[in-house]
C-alpha cells in the first residue's frame, strides 16, 4: 500500500489482514484521498477487496477507482470475475 | 420412498422444526426486541425456511417469507429500535407461516385470511423503511417481473446481474461439447463466511481446476456506504457463478460441501439440443417461464442440499431408535434370565458369578444410555407456552406473568409431542378462568394486579410431573359438588375427598363457566385433556384452595416403552398393575367387607365403598374361591373411581419393557400389554380403567 499524494495504490492480491489495515487506513483519511490504483501484479485473493472498494466508491461517490469501473478482471485461476454495482 | 420425496420428506421436518423454534423465537424476541443477535436467528431460520420452500415449489410460503426476511434483514441490518405493532406484526407473521404451511403440505387452494392482509402489512413496512410507497413499491415489483421472491434463487429482480448470467449461460453453451457439463451455481455465503475461513474466490479456485470455461458474477448492491461497513464481514450477498466443466455433479457437490445448505444452489444447464423441462411442476404456475432449465445432475441432488453437513448431531429416524429399544428390552429380559436362572444359580463358580454381573451392569448401562436417547428437555414445549399465555392475555384483557420452571427436565420425546394441546388448554384454562376477571378484583381479594401462572417440571418417585398453577380465584368446591348433582354426574350421597371433587371437571360435559369464549369453558377440553395424559399412562390432580389459586398436576411414567409396575397373582398367574394407579394394597378385615344384592362385593375403607374386583371372575380362572380377608386387595385409582383388585398375593415391584399383544389379545380390554419376566415367564399389564364398566357412577 502506498501513499502518494491524493493517490493510495493498493494490491489487488491483498490477504484479509492486509484489507483490515487498508479499511482502518483509509476511513479517516477518505475525504483526502481523490483515487485509488490497484496494481494487478497478483490474482485477487479475497472477495472483501471488492466489497470495500465498492462500500469507499458508495460513500465518495466522487473517489476514483479505475479498476472497479473496468467491473470485471479475468485471473487463469478464477476465470472472468464480474462485478454488478447497481449504480 | 424415491429420492425426491426422501428429499421433500427432509425439508418438511426440518421446516416443521424451523417454524416450532420461529414461534418460540418471536416471543422470546417481543420480550427483548433490542437482542439482535436473536433478531439475526430468527432471520436465519426464515431465510433457510425461504431456500427450501422455493426449492420445492412452495411457491406461496416462499413469497411470504421473502418479504418477511426483508423487514427481518432491514431491522437487524439498522439495528433500528422495533415499533410494538411492527412487534405484533411479526408475531402474526410466524402464525401466518404456520398456516400457510398447512395449506401448503395438505396443497389447499385457498390461502388463510390473515395472508394477504399479514403480507400488505409487510410490504407496506419495508417499503415505509426503504422510503417510497407501497404503491410505488408494487410498481417496482410488476416493474421488475412477477418473481421476486426468487430474486436469491438465480431468476429475479435485478435484470442487469441476471442477463448478465443468462448471457454467459447461453454463450457457454454454445461452447459445450460431449463430457462436458454446464453448471449454474448460486453462491448466498452468511456474513460470518470470511470468519468460517470461506471466500468466494476459494470456490472460484476450486472450480477452475479442472473448468474449459468459467465466469462469475458479484451482486454488490449489498454493500454498504463505510459507515455500516466492515471488511471481514461478508457484504457480497449473491454470486452466481458459471462454469463448464468435465466434472460430474457429485465432484461439484463436494466443492461445497463444508458450507451450510442455504449458502449455495448447483444447477445443471441442459444443452440447448434437449427438451425443456421444468424440475418441479409447481413452477410453472408461477407465472415467470423460466429461460434456464434446471434438472437434476447425473448422479446427486437437484437442490443445493447436502445432506451430510459436518455437524455433530445425526438426525435418526425414530422408528430405528424404537428398534433398538426393543432390542435392548429383549437383552434385558435375557440378562435378567440368566441372572434368574436357578441351573445358572447353582453354579458354584466365582468367575461366572463376576461375569453375569458384569453382564448385568453392562445391560443397565446400555438400557440407561438408549433411554436417554429418547429422552429430550421439556424446555422447547414451555417455551412455546410463552406464545399461549401472551394470546390468552390479550384476548382475556388480564395481565399475566408466566412463571416456567424445571425446564431442563427431561421427558421422552413421544410424551413431548403429545404433551403441547393439554398444556395448551390448562394454561388457556387457568387465565380464562382461573384468574380473577381484572385487576380490581384481584386487589379486593389483596393480589397484585398482574396474575401468575406457573410452569413447572420435576421428577417425583420415579415419574415426572408437570404442573401449571394459578394465583387465582381457586375452585369453588361447594359449587362444582352441586354442578355435578346437576348434570347427573354424581347422586349427592357420595362421600368424596376434596380431590375427587376438583376432579370432577374433567368429567365429559362438565363446565362451570359463566360464559362460553372461544378460549376455553365448552366443557370438553378438560375431558380431553384428560383423556390424552392417560393415554400416555398418566394421571392429572387437581389442587386448589379457594382464593389463592389452583394447581393440575400431570404425572407422567418417564418413559412409554417401560412401565414401573407391580406384579401381583391370582390363581398362579402373574399380572401386572402399573404402579402409578396404585393407591395401597391390603389384607382387609372380615368386618368391613360385605356384599351388597345385585352389586357385587365391597370394601369399606375408611368410610369408603370400593368395589372389589376378582382377576379370577374376570379373566374366567378356575382356582378355589377364597374370601377377600384371606387374599389381598389392591386399591387402584381408575376414571370412574377407586377399585380394590384382589390378589392371592403380592409378587414384588419392577420395571418391566412393555410388549404389543398379538391381534387376539388385544380384544381383551382388561390387558393393556404384555412383558417378559425374568424368569421367561410372560405377565400380562392390567388396565385398570376397563375392570370396572364406566358407567358404574355409583361409587365414583
Amino acid at each position: 500500500m502506498e501513499f502518494n499524494g491524493d493517490v493510495l495504490t493498493i494490491d489487488s492480491s491483498m490477504s484479509m489482514e492486509e484489507i483490515m489495515e487498508f479499511e482502518n487506513f483509509i476511513r479517516p483519511r477518505l475525504e483526502y484521498i481523490e483515487m485509488i490504483e490497484v496494481v494487478e501484479e497478483g490474482a485477487l485473493k479475497c472477495s472483501a477487496l471488492l466489497s470495500l472498494l465498492s462500500s469507499l466508491k458508495r460513500t465518495k461517490s466522487d473517489l476514483a477507482i479505475p479498476f472497479l469501473d473496468k467491473r470485471a478482471v479475468s485471473s487463469p485461476e478464477y476465470g472472468t470475475i464480474h462485478w454488478i454495482c447497481h449504480d | 420412498m424415491t429420492k425426491q420425496e426422501q428429499v421433500k420428506a427432509i425439508f418438511i421436518e426440518e421446516a416443521g422444526e424451523i417454524i416450532e423454534k420461529l414461534d418460540i423465537d418471536i416471543i422470546r424476541f417481543e420480550e427483548n426486541s433490542g437482542d439482535f443477535n436473536l433478531l439475526n436467528e430468527i432471520f436465519r431460520g426464515v431465510h433457510t425456511l425461504k431456500g427450501n420452500a422455493n426449492a420445492f415449489g412452495f411457491t406461496r410460503l416462499g413469497e411470504f417469507v421473502h418479504h418477511f426476511e426483508d423487514v427481518l434483514d432491514h431491522y437487524r441490518s439498522t439495528k433500528e429500535g422495533i415499533e410494538g405493532d411492527h412487534l405484533e406484526l411479526f408475531v402474526g407473521s410466524v402464525d401466518v407461516i404456520k398456516e400457510v404451511m398447512v395449506c401448503e403440505l395438505d396443497a389447499i387452494e385457498f390461502l388463510p385470511e390473515s395472508y394477504g392482509e399479514c403480507l400488505q402489512n409487510i410490504k407496506n413496512l419495508i417499503a415505509m423503511k426503504k422510503g417510497y410507497s407501497p404503491v410505488e413499491e408494487l410498481k417496482q415489483s410488476i416493474e421488475i417481473s412477477s418473481n421476486d421472491l426468487a430474486s436469491e434463487f438465480g431468476f429475479g429482480c435485478d435484470e442487469e446481474f441476471e442477463s448478465s448470467v443468462k448471457n454467459c449461460v447461453k454463450h457457454f453453451q454454445e461452447m459445450q461439447e460431449e463430457g462436458l457439463y454446464l453448471y449454474k451455481i448460486d453462491l448466498m455465503l452468511e456474513e460470518d463466511c470470511y470468519k468460517r475461513g470461506f471466500d468466494h474466490l476459494l470456490f472460484l479456485k476450486a472450480l477452475g481446476e479442472k473448468a474449459k470455461a468459467i465466469e462469475s458474477f458479484f451482486d454488490m448492491k449489498d454493500v454498504w456506504v463505510l459507515d455500516g461497513f466492515t471488511s471481514d464481514v461478508n457484504a457480497i450477498k449473491r454470486v452466481s457463478i458459471v462454469v463448464l466443466t468435465p466434472l460430474p455433479s457429485d465432484d461439484v457437490h463436494e466443492i461445497f460441501e463444508f458450507l451450510f445448505e442455504n449458502e449455495y444452489k448447483i444447477q445443471i444447464i441442459e444443452t440447448m439440443k434437449k427438451s425443456v423441462e421444468p424440475l418441479y411442476p409447481q413452477d410453472t404456475s408461477h407465472g415467470e417461464k423460466k429461460t434456464l432449465v434446471e434438472k437434476s445432475a447425473p448422479s446427486a441432488e437437484t437442490t443445493s442440499s447436502s445432506l451430510v453437513s459436518s455437524k455433530s448431531t445425526i438426525r435418526i429416524d425414530t422408528f430405528k431408535l424404537d428398534e433398538l429399544f426393543d432390542s435392548v428390552g429383549e437383552l434385558v429380559i435375557a440378562q435378567n434370565f440368566i441372572a434368574q436362572n436357578e441351573k445358572i444359580g447353582e453354579i458354584e463358580d466365582e468367575s461366572i458369578s463376576r461375569t453375569i454381573e458384569t453382564l448385568s451392569k453392562i445391560t443397565k448401562r446400555i438400557q440407561d444410555r438408549v433411554m436417554s436417547l429418547r429422552m429430550v428437555a421439556i424446555k422447547d414445549t414451555f417455551e412455546k407456552m410463552k406464545r399461549v399465555v401472551r394470546d390468552t392475555s390479550k384476548k382475556t384483557g388480564k395481565e399475566v406473568h408466566l412463571i416456567i420452571q424445571g425446564e431442563d427436565t427431561e421427558i421422552d420425546k413421544t410424551m413431548i409431542d403429545s404433551l403441547s394441546d393439554p398444556l395448551i388448554h390448562i394454561i388457556r384454562n387457568a387465565i380464562d378462568h382461573g384468574l380473577e376477571a381484572d385487576a380490581n378484583e384481584r386487589a379486593l381479594a389483596g393480589k397484585s394486579s398482574n396474575g401468575s401462572v406457573t410452569l413447572k417440571a420435576f421428577h417425583k418417585s420415579g415419574s415426572i410431573v408437570i404442573s401449571v398453577s394459578d394465583d387465582g380465584r381457586g375452585i369453588n368446591k361447594e359449587r362444582v359438588f352441586q354442578k355435578a348433582i346437576e348434570r347427573g354426574i354424581i347422586n349427592g350421597d357420595e362421600n368424596l375427598s376434596d380431590s375427587q371433587i376438583f376432579s370432577l371437571i374433567m368429567q365429559p360435559g362438565f363446565s362451570t363457566a359463566e360464559a362460553i369464549s372461544d378460549l376455553s369453558g365448552r366443557g370438553v377440553g378438560l375431558d380431553v385433556v384428560k383423556t390424552s395424559i392417560e393415554n400416555l399412562r398418566g394421571k392429572i390432580e387437581i389442587d386448589s384452595k379457594e382464593g389463592t389459586g389452583t394447581t393440575f398436576s400431570m404425572i407422567l411414567p418417564l418413559t412409554l416403552a417401560i412401565i414401573d409396575g407391580m406384579l401381583v397373582q391370582a390363581s398362579g398367574e402373574i399380572y401386572i398393575i402399573p404402579t402409578l394407579s396404585v393407591v395401597e394394597s391390603f389384607r382387609p378385615e372380615e368386618e368391613i367387607v360385605h356384599t351388597v344384592q345385585g352389586k357385587g362385593e365391597f370394601v369399606n375403607l375408611r368410610g369408603q365403598n370400593i368395589p372389589i374386583i376378582r382377576l379370577s371372575d374376570i379373566f374366567e380362572l378356575s382356582s378355589q374361591r377364597i374370601e377377600p380377608w384371606e387374599g389381598i386387595l389392591v386399591c387402584v385409582e381408575t376414571e370412574a373411581g377407586r377399585i380394590a383388585i384382589m390378589v392371592d398375593e403380592l409378587v414384588g415391584r419392577q420395571q418391566v419393557v412393555i410388549k404389543t399383544l398379538g391381534k387376539s389379545l388385544a380384544r381383551l380390554k382388561e390387558i393393556s400389554g404384555g412383558a417378559i419376566l425374568g424368569n421367561g415367564d410372560i405377565a400380562l399389564i392390567l388396565n385398570v380403567d376397563e375392570l370396572r364398566p364406566l358407567d358404574e357412577s355409583v361409587h365414583v
